[in-house]
């Protein structure tokens, strides 16, 4: 004799049933309360959001827009091997710096140990993905050890950042290593 | 012609972002794993609801609530990952059927439902017993639980077998869409050569059931190491070796089809097998952890020793396995990335301990669906006394 229960047999499968409806039933209705109105007019997008693009801050430049205000830098940035290398890369975004070409603030110069940390950011031979014959590849302290320098050295004490071979260039001239050429940046070489 | 040169110079030298940043990271390593977990524990639970195996039964509950417990936490690296988090929902909102990226939150929900249906639907019986047992908040939860119905008549168990019947029949075809929806995730990265191989599905699909049986056998070990029952566990390392075997050649039959093609893509995907992924790779994933285990599964399958030695060997091999799976997620996700875009050449990575997506984080996540197992043991009984006597337990 089976004992006499309170619930129906099937009664706990239609309440689960009502509780996916219910559930499906809300889904829908939070489509409703949350979706903007108008999205999905032109595409599976917020018209809205075209103009919020349009009106978001334009954080990155050009190198033109920099060595505009920087004429120095630009001699010999763009004399150096570095002339393909954004501005934006090393010093961060022109945005922090200047809007519509007024200086808002000091640009970040990396200085010291962190000169190092950055141009291991390219040049570390770590990286195997940089091709030696379009890059220069080193790893170190090697590097130092090979050139016959302390270990401590920092690169900008022999490389100027913007145009890495100058001071070498100028010095290797200056000892008769290499001979005088004609032109206006003949580090380039 | 000067120009030429050094514009193609500049070009090949160009510092591309996954040469200083592999984006997709150990969350991304993670969130494969733990749904392939999810995927096969559903798998052995479905093995003795809709195909019946006899064997299996002793382990039939614990695996639906083992992969609850790793379903909690599967979208958890993924959340992880993400800038936005609270984003995650947007999909809902505004669902976007011609996403791939988007199908994750529809197949989750939808298997999640399966899941939680299916195991409320097999415990109802136990949770209605349990519910008169029960005093205070606990008589509560288990009222909820067991759908407000104390009906545990002949008729309405009846009607419970037939619910589970039909969510276990459509819980394997979604809990393999689940899994193999991840590989597709991966071989649709037309751009990225090691993943965008029509196989890809299908490896993730059967290493996740591979993973799923060997996550059963571990933690039954773990939790009932002597009272696990033998014959159960005989069988669950069949089906583990039957699916690694199929696991394992296509793994090893998608590299060699890469190799045997040498499409224009290989050389790059060469300098990587034998380059930053030779130790992970064909060291551990292949040799260590693929066919120490192949052959531990081999003998236990083939040759009938006594029971110490199957638990023991059969837990080393799982173990094993568990880890396999994840050095194939490692090399999958991670390898896949360490190939620079321009295919020059490849780069390192080396994982954090302690950052967003480190090391300490993934470990948080891996033991957080243990520890919700553990809450799980505690309203759900994992295995009944009476379960082998009680008709109605499927």
């Amino acid at each position: 004799m089976e004992p006499e229960y309170k619930s129906k047999y099937n009664a706990h499968l239609i309440k689960v049933i009502l509780v996916l409806i219910v559930l499906g039933v809300g889904g829908i209705a939070a489509q409703a309360l949350f979706i903007p109105s108008d999205f999905g007019e032109y595409g599976h997008y917020r018209t809205g959001a075209v103009e919020d693009e349009i009106n978001r801050l334009v954080r990155n430049q050009t190198n033109e827009s920099c060595l505009k205000c920087h004429p120095f830098i630009k001699k010999i940035h763009l004399g150096g091997v570095h002339k393909t290398v954004s501005c934006e890369f090393c010093h961060g975004p022109n945005a922090d710096h200047a809007v519509d070409e007024k200086k808002i603030a000091d640009m970040p110069v990396k200085r010291g140990k962190d000169i190092k940390t950055l141009c291991l950011r390219c040049h570390n031979k770590i990286i195997r993905a940089r091709p030696e014959e379009s890059i220069k590849m080193i790893a170190m302290p090697q590097h130092l050890e090979e050139k016959r320098v302390q270990t401590t050295h920092i690169c900008n004490q022999c490389h100027h950042v913007h145009a890495p071979m100058k001071w070498v260039i100028e010095a290797k001239k200056a000892h008769g290593l290499i001979k005088e050429k004609e032109g206006l940046f003949p580090w380039m070489n | 012609m000067q120009g030429v040169a050094e514009t193609a110079t500049a070009v090949a030298g160009y510092a591309f972002p996954n040469d200083f940043h592999v984006h997709w990271s150990l969350m991304i390593v993670l969130y494969p794993y733990i749904t392939g977990i999810v995927a096969g524990a559903f798998i052995v639970s479905s093995l003795y609801h809709v195909f019946h195996i006899q064997a299996l039964k002793p382990i039939a509950r614990f695996s639906l609530l083992f992969a609850l417990a790793f379903l909690a936490c599967a979208t958890l690296p993924l959340l992880n990952h993400l800038g936005h988090p609270e984003r995650a929902m947007n999909m809902f909102l505004t669902p976007n059927p011609s996403s791939a990226m988007a199908g994750f939150g529809y197949i989750y929900t939808a298997y999640g439902i399966v899941l939680i249906l299916e195991i409320l639907f097999i415990y109802r019986e136990t949770l209605v017993k349990l519910k008169d047992q029960a005093s205070g908040f606990m008589k509560n939860v288990y009222g909820v639980l067991s759908m407000g119905s104390d009906n545990i008549g002949a008729r309405a168990l009846a009607l419970d077998h037939k619910v589970i019947g039909f969510l276990a029949a459509i819980g394997i075809p979604m809990a393999c869409i689940l899994h193999g929806y991840v590989g597709f995730i991966f071989g649709g990265v037309k751009a990225n050569s090691l993943w965008a191989t029509p196989l890809m599905p299908v490896i993730f699909l059967l290493s996740a059931c591979v993973s799923g049986i060997a996550g059963i056998i571990v933690t039954y070990l773990i939790i009932k190491p002597r009272a696990a029952d033998s014959e159960c566990i005989r069988s669950c390392i069949k089906f583990l070796w039957g699916f690694f075997i199929l696991d394992f050649v296509f793994e090893m039959l998608e590299i060699g089809m890469h190799a045997y093609l040498s499409t224009h893509h290989w050389h790059a995907l060469h300098e990587l097998f034998w380059g930053p992924l030779y130790q992970s790779y064909w060291i551990y994933q292949v040799l260590i952890f693929s066919v120490i285990p192949f052959f531990i599964l081999m003998g236990l399958s083939l040759i009938r020793f006594n029971d110490f030695i199957v638990k023991l060997f059969g837990f080393i091999a799982s173990a094993m396995i568990l880890f396999q799976v994840l050095l194939m997620r490692w090399n999958v996700v991670i390898g896949g990335q360490l190939m620079s875009k321009s295919e020059q050449g490849v780069v390192s990575f080396h994982p954090e301990w302690i950052a967003k997506e480190g090391i300490i984080p993934a470990i948080i996540i891996m033991v957080l669906p243990l520890i919700i197992l553990f809450i799980l043991s505690k309203v759900f009984p994992f295995w009944l006394p009476a379960e082998s006597e009680s008709s109605s337990s499927k």
